[in-house]
């Protein structure tokens, strides 16, 4: 019995199924394309076959970045993070590959931002302003700029703290929001009561109250002053008398300077005549000197000729 | 003295040095088993008219029977499960890592895992009534070893290679089968998520990933078509009154598996 169940173990079973070999033949082909197609799918999924550029972000912090994460513009995904690693400076270079079919939208003046968020991966994306600026070179080297929402927590609570604190501080009931916003009620009271605004600026009804009697004593005064000034007989009516009076006393005036004037003409015609009269009289004057000098001399001459009689009066002719 | 490891705390002492070294032993036999297969599977001079034959047929067995059906429950326990992580991954706003989730688990994780042990137990653990018959009965040992070299030279290369192709397609095929419909179940008919589809699935399938699935298959291949011959091997050769029921090699098959998928694991994830 063991040897007949060797024997059929050796030689397979008896019912054998047929084309048994061509069948296995098949299984072979469809699951060896099978898998070979799955290879290329996978090869092609991650970019094996394209043609790609190089893009270096240089980062401070790597935390969160890996390999075969997708950088993306506007959503969509155009390049895929080759390898992450730590630069002589220090600093980590993020090695980007982007196919050159996406390579157009990334130009020289793009912005790369890596953000972390509090759930979910850290996402790598590119920002393009200026879409007609020179386009992005190969091998090209720019810095990431971080966008950390952990990061920023601490200090988000730390702001929020002290917003709370000030609000608090801010509706306490003695707190100065509480008296403005008391006094601001006041206020909307007064500017809604009998005088309103005037007894808000005043600082009270009685003081408003004054000043409204003021004005009006001033407004009768006003209506007196008016009637006394511009009204019949008033200051006014006098006061354009007075000025046509004196229209005519100044035609007066003008009259008699212009006699004057003319007075003044003649008398400076007579000063000249006076003045010519002057100087022959100056003439004269020598000339009677001259004979005054000549009868001295004759004088002296009969004294000393004619010692009787000392007689010094001399007559004139 | 023969007994199996599990009676180890049922003997005395003295005793646990020797089952040790035994049990070593039986492991140390299994992986040189499965070192001889591996070569002779590699070797040109194996595929011979017979042994093609013989090949066939254990493919024919573990595969072409096997596929249609294997093919279905997955395709449909997949759809079960690809439908709860993306209702769930949706109503958590979180739809857009359903897919890679889907991938990752289904395709890299339970579908290997999946066509590993439904070939164990097609092709791997209902192979050997007779040598069940044989071991029960006893053999002489001139019979045993005539056995284990005939089992080697005409059933285990082609029981190896067949198992291993047999795992390799059972898990292929679903794998494929389930991308397709996690695409359907995501996107559905439309041809406008393709780019996006693969992107997601170039990014789970770096290299260390892909390498890490295609050895984990081709390793669970092994496991499955050479533990169980191992067993039943080690039975012949040293005959013993089985207690249970079990297939030799069972347990063994089992804890090598999830060995190989828990380490899988760790070196992809840790």
């Amino acid at each position: 019995m063991n040897d007949k169940d060797l024997t059929r173990t050796a030689d397979g079973p008896p019912d054998e199924p047929r084309h048994v070999e061509a069948k296995a033949l098949i299984l072979l082909v469809v699951i060896g394309a099978l898998i070979a197609a799955f290879f290329l799918y996978v090869m092609y999924a991650r970019g094996v076959f394209e043609k790609t550029q190089e893009l270096v972000l240089v980062a401070d912090d790597s935390e969160g970045v890996i390999p075969g994460m997708d950088m993306s513009f506007a959503g969509f995904p155009i390049g895929r993070v080759r390898q992450v690693e730590l630069g002589k400076d220090g600093k980590v270079n993020i090695l980007v590959d982007i196919p050159k079919a996406d390579a157009k939208w990334l130009r020289t003046t793009s912005v790369f931002t890596l953000e972390r968020s509090i759930v979910g991966e850290t996402r790598l994306r590119a920002y393009s302003g200026i879409l007609t600026d020179p386009p992005l070179p190969d091998h090209a080297q720019r810095p990431v700029l971080r966008g950390d929402a952990a990061a920023e927590i601490p200090r988000l609570v730390a702001t929020a703290h002290t917003l709370l604190e000030n609000l608090e501080t801010m509706t306490r009931p003695d707190s100065h929001i509480g008296n403005t916003l008391a006094n601001v009620d006041a206020l909307s009271g007064r500017l809604t009561g009998r005088y309103g605004v005037l007894g808000t600026a005043l600082g009270g009804d009685a003081e408003a109250e004054k000043l409204l009697q003021t004005l009006r004593r001033l407004d009768t005064l006003l209506a007196k002053t008016d009637q006394r000034v511009f009204g019949k007989n008033g200051v006014m009516d006098d006061t354009q008398g007075a000025i046509r009076e004196l229209n005519g006393l100044l035609s007066d005036a003008r009259g008699t300077l212009q006699k004057a004037d003319a007075v003044l003409a003649e008398a400076q015609a007579v000063g000249k005549n006076a003045r010519v009269a002057t100087e022959d009289l100056g003439r004269l004057r020598g000339e009677v000197d001259a004979s005054l000098r000549k009868v001295n001399r004759l004088v002296d001459e009969v004294n000393r000729k004619w010692p009787f009689k000392r007689d010094t009066e001399i007559k004139l002719p | 003295m023969n007994m199996p490891i599990t009676s180890l705390l049922y003997v005395k002492p003295r005793l646990w040095g020797r089952l040790a070294a035994r049990y070593a032993a039986s492991w140390w036999a299994m992986l040189h088993l499965g070192a001889v297969a591996l070569v002779m599977a590699l070797s040109p001079s194996t595929y011979h008219r017979a042994n093609r034959l013989a090949t066939s047929r254990y493919i024919y067995a573990s595969t072409w029977q096997v596929l249609p059906w294997f093919t279905v429950l997955t395709a449909l326990v997949s759809l079960v499960i690809i439908r709860i992580v993306l209702v769930t991954a949706q109503s958590y706003g979180l739809s857009r890592y359903a897919l890679e989730m889907v991938v990752r688990v289904l395709v890299l994780e339970l579908l290997p895992l999946s066509a590993a042990m439904f070939a164990a137990l097609r092709a791997g653990m209902a192979f050997d009534a007779n040598a069940m018959g044989l071991a029960r009965s006893g053999v002489p040992a001139g019979a045993a070893t005539a056995e284990t070299l005939r089992r080697l030279r005409h059933d285990l290369v082609p029981q190896v290679i067949a198992n291993a192709f047999s795992v390799l397609s059972l898990a292929m095929v679903s794998s494929t089968i389930v991308l397709v419909l996690a695409y359907l179940n995501v996107y559905g008919l439309s041809p406008w998520g393709l780019p996006d589809y693969t992107r997601t699935v170039g990014r789970v399938f770096d290299p260390t990933v892909t390498l890490g699935f295609v050895f984990k298959t081709v390793l669970f291949g092994l496991a499955v078509a050479v533990i169980p011959s191992a067993a039943i091997l080690d039975l012949l050769r040293r005959p013993r009154r089985l207690r249970t029921n079990v297939q030799p090699g069972a347990l063994r098959l089992l804890f090598v598996l999830l060995l190989i998928e828990a380490s899988s694991l760790a070196v992809k994830y840790i």
